[in-house]
C-alpha cells in the first residue's frame, strides 16, 4: 500500500505533464480532446480512490464523486463538441 | 479463513460532516465548470484567444504543487497508521510531511498571486470578457479554498507536534486531509478545462 501511493503520485505527475505538453503545443482536435477528458477522469479517479481513500469504502460514498466527475466530463464534451457539428 | 476481498469500510475517512461539505463543494464547482463550458459555445474564438493569455507554465507548476502536497498528506496519514512506529515517532514523521504539504500549498498561493498580479497589470479584470470573468471567479474561489485548507493543515500540524494522533485516533487528521484532497481534485478539472482544453 505504501508503494502504491508513490506509484499513484508519479502517474498523476506524468499525466499532468502530458496534459501540459498538449496545451503547450496548442493541439486541438476531437481525438486530443477525448484523450484530455480521459486523462482528467483517470487523474480524478486516482485522487478519489487512493488519496481520498474511498477505494475501500461503501460504494454509495465512493460513487458520488465518481459520478460527479463523469457527469461534468460528459457535459464538457457535449458543450465543446456540439458547436463543431453546426 | 482466507478472505479473497477486502472488507469495505462503512463510512469514508474523517468526520462525516466534512463529506457533506465536500459533496456540496463538488456541486458548486461543477456548476461553475458547466457554466464555463456552455458559455464558451457562444464565443469560441474569444475564449480560445483569451486562453492564450494565460500562463500555462504557471498553471502546470500549480498542478505539480497541489498533487505533491496531497501526496505528502497521504504519507503523513500512512505514518500515523503505521502500528510498527511509536506514537511519538509516527507524529514526528507525520509533522514533517505536513510541514512540506503546507509549504507546497503556500508556494501555490504565492504563484497564484503572481499570476493574478500579472493579469491585473495587463488591465485584465472580471469585466474584460466572459472568459476572464469565469477564469477569475473560478481561480479566486479555488484560491480561497486553498487558504482555508492551509489553515486546517496548520491546525493538524500543531496537533502532530502535541503527539495527538494514534493509528486508531486520527479522525481530525483524516478530516483535514479529505478537504485538501478535494481542493486537489477540483484543481485537476479546473487546470485542464481553463488552461489546456481548446
Amino acid at each position: 500500500m505504501k508503494r502504491t501511493v508513490d506509484v499513484i503520485w508519479i502517474n498523476l505527475l506524468l499525466l499532468s505533464l502530458a496534459s501540459f505538453l498538449i496545451g503547450k503545443f496548442e493541439l486541438s482536435n476531437i481525438s486530443i480532446f477525448i484523450i484530455l477528458l480521459i486523462s482528467i477522469f483517470i487523474k480524478g479517479e486516482l485522487v478519489i480512490d487512493y488519496f481520498m481513500g474511498l477505494k475501500d469504502v461503501d460504494w454509495r460514498y465512493r460513487s458520488i464523486p465518481i459520478l460527479w466527475l463523469v457527469i461534468i466530463l460528459l457535459l464538457i464534451f457535449i458543450a465543446y463538441y456540439l458547436p463543431e457539428q453546426s | 479463513m482466507i478472505q479473497s476481498k477486502a472488507i469495505k469500510k462503512q463510512y469514508p475517512p474523517g468526520d462525516f460532516a466534512i463529506w457533506i461539505v465536500i459533496y456540496i463543494e463538488l456541486i458548486t464547482f461543477g456548476l461553475f465548470f458547466i457554466g464555463y463550458a456552455f458559455s464558451r459555445r457562444l464565443n469560441v474564438d474569444m475564449f480560445n484567444n483569451s486562453q492564450l493569455l494565460l500562463d500555462k507554465n504557471s498553471g502546470f507548476i500549480d498542478t505539480l504543487l497541489l498533487l505533491t502536497s496531497s501526496y505528502f498528506i497521504v504519507k503523513a496519514i500512512q505514518n500515523i497508521k503505521d502500528k510498527t512506529l511509536t506514537i511519538k515517532k509516527a507524529n514526528e514523521i507525520a509533522s514533517k510531511w505536513l510541514f512540506s504539504a503546507i509549504g507546497f500549498g503556500s508556494i501555490f498561493l504565492i504563484n497564484k498571486l503572481l499570476e493574478f498580479s500579472n493579469l491585473f497589470e495587463h488591465g485584465i479584470t472580471l469585466s474584460t470578457n466572459t472568459f476572464f470573468m469565469f477564469y477569475l471567479l473560478l481561480t479566486m474561489f479555488h484560491f480561497m479554498h486553498v487558504c482555508l485548507g492551509i489553515v486546517i493543515l496548520i491546525a493538524i500540524f500543531k496537533q502532530t507536534k502535541l503527539y495527538s494522533y494514534t493509528s486508531n485516533e486520527c479522525s481530525g487528521l483524516e478530516t483535514g486531509a479529505s478537504y485538501w484532497h478535494l481542493i486537489d481534485l477540483l484543481w485537476i478539472v479546473l487546470f485542464s478545462l481553463v488552461y489546456i482544453i481548446r
